[in-house]
């Protein structure tokens, strides 16, 4: 199983789907580091065979043009319609995830996402847990995938 | 005459998403009514005409398996055609819905001409 590549394919398939959108893709990043310069994070939980959190952290201009792009819509402000929409990224793609997952005979539950908006916030590890961070470029600058998660034996 | 279509979902934007592939889908509607969650949808069929509804699976208040389970247990609602649109496309959750009365399911992401594909056969 190579969660990076699960989160590339589950994650461009939604820009690509929903947005008409291909990203840029960067180098996977397994364990501490490749950090993106964010104003939004939207969260969500799994529970079953493999636990832990995904999270999407966008800056401000990416975050507002990901939601522009579904609504058709000028956005010029972190207000609720972003939150909502970078959480529907991030349902999205856990939800693709669960897919992949799947395909390895690892049968996870998905929570219901949680946006935050921010000058200056960081959002803690899980005790024990591994992490797989992939970060994607748009033409509105970075935005950062990761997954913390222990695989349940 | 179109239709009258119910969009269960508690994102907003998904709702607008939703309403935007079906009408680029150009299938013609009289009202594209909203609702956040299972309970809200419940109260809209109460009184409006409705002649499709969408709804989501995880949703806060009530998922759309249990707004599935209550509908069914209404008479003046439980012949109402539901398509799930949803992140969940497992076997297990998929035949539940089935099984409470489901026609199909749409997974997201989604285009608006899968969308089309799905519902089309569905609206007048």
């Amino acid at each position: 199983m190579d969660i990076g590549q699960d989160i590339i394919a589950a994650t461009t398939d939604v820009f690509s789907t929903m947005l008409g959108m291909d990203l840029v893709v960067g180098e996977v990043v397994d364990g501490a580091g490749g950090e993106v310069e964010s104003n939004i994070t939207a969260m969500l939980g799994l529970g079953g065979d493999i636990r832990g959190m995904l999270a999407v952290h966008c800056p401000a201009a990416v975050a507002m043009a990901i939601t522009s792009g579904f609504l058709g819509m000028d956005v010029e402000e972190l207000d609720e319609d972003v939150k909502d929409a970078i959480g529907e990224i991030a349902n999205m793609v856990a939800g693709n995830l669960k897919i992949a997952f799947a395909g390895h005979d690892l049968k996870i539950e998905l929570a219901i996402p949680t946006s935050i908006v921010g000058q200056s916030y960081r959002v803690g590890g899980m005790l024990g847990a591994r992490r797989a961070a992939v970060p994607f470029a748009m033409e509105q600058g970075q935005f950062l995938v990761e997954l913390k998660y222990i695989v349940n034996s | 005459m179109g239709n009258n279509v119910l969009l269960v979902d508690d994102s907003s934007t998904m709702r607008k998403i939703v309403g935007r592939s079906l009408r680029q889908a150009g299938i013609e509607f009289d009202n594209i009514y909203e609702a956040a969650d299972g309970l809200q949808a419940l109260e809209m069929l109460e009184k409006e005409t409705v002649d499709l509804v969408l709804s989501d699976i995880n949703m806060p208040n009530m998922d759309g398996i249990s707004f599935l389970r209550e509908k069914a247990n209404r008479p003046n609602m439980k012949n109402i055609p539901v398509f799930m649109i949803s992140t969940e496309t497992g076997d297990d959750i998929i035949g539940e819905a089935k099984s409470l009365g489901a026609v199909g399911a749409i997974k997201k992401p989604f285009t608006p001409d899968m969308v089309n594909a799905v519902l089309g056969p569905f609206l007048k």
